[in-house]
């Protein structure tokens, strides 16, 4: 039986005026008004105990899908269904009085998200505790701080000892030390049979949370696949969608890495990063042969033009740079209106995380550059070791021998 | 579905801690505010100009009525804003909505409690005579007004959803309403050819039925049956009314 069942369900909202007016109200008269699909045909089902991540852009429908399961709003079509009792924490202390303290805050939430009185009595000093808030539990919140607020809110959220969870983007206040402990709890609560939904814009967070994960954009779903693919996949749509905004030929883009001529004599139409059989993924464990592989254009003749491939942390750092030039290989000349599609064989010696790929072809002399994509594609390196930094060098321990030293 | 009653009540007490909270007379403002209206309309109905109430004190004739009367209206006017006011929850988390109208009276009974018992101190302080047979009668006519205020309460927050002059309308209508029950006057001053249009409005039965049970050992008359009938009809109409729209409240703001 599923925990979570979602078959066809979409969701539209009228936009322009806010609110009906009464006249239309007593003539009975659709006027022509606008809708717009805040979700549509969304199809996913999660079984007790399983998790499931949502990210996408902002506006892409994932509030709304939290809305619709948490039964505060209902399909315009389709079907939702959900068996055993849920908790929603869409928003940190809901309902929460700033007069109150927050002991008599913590009842008033913990029923608001469905708990009996005698329940929050018998977890209170639980609650409490997992806040850190035990001084000032008979203060009025209006002097907390936001920090001490937001823990006071999850903490209740979490102790509803729900059979499913939703959790909306809520963690992001907070200390470092807090949102680690909210995740903890989630996990422990994943490990003891509580279904989990889970929306955030933080990747790590989602990865670290869920199992699998939804892309959502434009109200549908883009990509469903596991917490890896799916942060991988959500970058790539991302820069898609900024490609499709923008003007892709405009000549000025510059990445930050000054000034930068591209001739578009040549053109990399395509980049991919393919397993050793050529089966193209996003997700790599640490250590594989991987392709990475480009499709270029050529509308000029391009005399051994000299040809790179970097890789990049999301945050700009350059982690790997190889080109043709410093390793000294001849590439050959390429004539005008030909394609070629051109190979980089590497072995993926990273620690896990997310990395963007590019590619770039510049002049023989380095003068110009036909074409340069510093981040055309994402993909993500997963490792069991644990093991930080940049490169993962596979380390293995062992212990060879135990000497006594004499000591006198 | 019991946890919806720890929230009820929860919510209540929330409602009349937050109220009462940093002001210093707090739960005394629920005594002083009908006595307060009730001594001035004293200085002009029993000084200013003479009103025939009998043998009844001006001052407990119209306290016994104005009691019941602000529960009603100040029930009234906080239940319209309820759903609107706490829009943020509606539009997040999913609970009964009613539960916000309900919590809203609740409170305002618990005002109304704290001024009856005043109301018992000036009945026994004027040596009225007391029936206590009869009064074994006042919960039904509570809970008759109660079912009036929610209909109206639960009907008027609904609406208030989708137009927010719904708010004002009712600041309004209450105004006029009180003078259109016999609170500060007694029936006898209606002109008899007007009277049967007067005994339209539910709460003049209600009214008429307390007067009847603390003042005069009596039993409420026909009025109130009629009063009865119309504050069911109110109810359950205004339940369904709420019914039929909160599904809409999430989607509106």
């Amino acid at each position: 039986m599923y925990s979570i069942k979602l078959t066809d369900v979409s969701k539209k909202y009228r936009i322009g005026k806010s609110s009906l007016n009464l006249r239309s109200i007593f003539r009975r008269k659709n006027i022509a008004t606008k809708f717009h699909w805040a979700v549509k045909n969304i199809n996913f089902g999660l079984q007790a105990g399983e998790s499931m991540g949502i990210i996408g852009p902002n506006g892409a429908g994932k509030t709304t899908i939290l809305k619709l399961l948490s039964k505060v709003t209902f399909p315009t079509s389709g079907q939702i269904e959900m068996n055993g009792r849920f908790s929603a924490l869409i928003e940190l202390g809901a309902g929460f009085h700033p007069e109150l303290s927050g002991r008599e805050n913590v009842f008033l939430n913990g029923t608001i998200l469905g708990m009996r009185k005698a329940e929050i009595q018998k977890r209170f000093d639980d609650i409490v505790q997992f806040a850190g808030i035990e001084k000032f539990i008979d203060t009025p919140v209006k002097r907390y701080s936001s920090g001490m607020y937001a823990r006071l809110g999850f903490s209740v959220a979490a102790h509803v000892d729900p059979q499913i969870l939703l959790v909306d983007e809520v963690l992001a206040v907070g200390d470092m030390a807090f949102q680690k402990k909210c995740y903890e709890r989630m996990q422990q609560l994943i490990q003891n049979g509580t279904t989990l939904i889970f929306v955030s814009h933080n990747m790590r967070a989602i990865q670290k949370v869920c199992e699998r994960s939804m892309v959502l954009y434009r109200g549908e779903i883009a990509f469903e696949g596991s917490s890896a693919d799916a942060t991988a996949e959500y970058s790539n749509i991302l820069r898609k969608a900024a490609a499709d905004f923008q003007d892709v030929s405009s000549e000025d883009i510059s990445e930050g890495i000054g000034q930068q001529i591209m001739t578009h004599e040549a053109v990399i139409e395509k980049i991919e990063i393919l397993k050793q059989n050529n089966e193209a993924t996003n997700t790599f464990p640490s250590g594989e042969n991987a392709i990475v592989r480009a499709k270029i254009n050529f509308y000029k003749d391009a005399p051994a033009p000299v040809i790179a491939c970097s890789i990049r942390h999301p945050d700009g750092q350059v982690v790997y740079d190889f080109t043709t030039e410093w390793a000294g290989i001849q590439t050959p000349d390429f004539s005008a209106f030909t394609s070629a599609i051109i190979d980089f064989p590497l072995q993926l010696n990273l620690s896990a995380g997310s990395y963007q790929l590019g590619v770039n072809l510049a002049y023989k002399d380095l003068s110009k550059y036909y074409d340069r994509i510093d981040r055309g594609l994402d993909f993500v390196v997963v490792s069991s070791s644990g093991a930080r930094g940049f490169a993962d060098l596979h380390a293995g321990f062992s212990v060879s021998k135990i000497t006594e030293n004499k000591t006198n | 579905m019991n946890h919806y009653f720890d929230l009820l009540f929860a919510w209540s007490t929330r409602i009349i801690r937050a109220r009462y909270q940093q002001s210093i007379l707090g739960g005394l403002w629920a005594i002083l505010q009908p006595l307060a209206t009730v001594l001035i309309f004293t200085l002009v109905f029993s000084f200013l100009i003479k009103v025939d109430t009998g043998n009844i004190p001006y001052i407990v004739f119209s306290y016994s009525a104005m009691v019941p009367w602000l529960f009603f209206s100040s029930a009234i006017t906080d239940m319209v804003d309820s759903i609107v006011s706490n829009m943020n929850l509606v539009s997040k988390i999913y609970f009964p909505r009613e539960i916000l109208v309900f919590s809203a009276l609740i409170a305002r009974f618990v005002d109304f409690l704290i001024a009856f018992a005043i109301l018992i101190l000036l009945i026994i302080l004027y040596r009225l005579p007391v029936n206590l047979l009869t009064w074994l009668f006042l919960p039904v006519v509570l809970i008759c007004q109660i079912l009036l205020a929610l209909g109206i309460g639960l009907f008027a927050s609904a609406l208030n959803a989708f137009f927010r002059d719904i708010k004002h309308v009712f600041t309004l209508i209450m105004q006029l309403w009180l003078y259109a029950t016999p609170i500060i006057y007694p029936v006898t001053l209606v002109p008899e050819n007007l009277r049967n249009l007067y005994y339209f409005n539910p709460m003049v039965g209600i009214i008429e039925g307390y007067r009847a049970i603390l003042l005069h050992e009596a039993l409420p008359g026909n009025s109130f049956i009629f009063s009865i009938v119309i504050s069911l009809l109110v109810f359950a109409g205004g339940y369904s009314f709420f019914k039929k729209v909160e599904v809409q409240f999430a989607d509106i703001i």
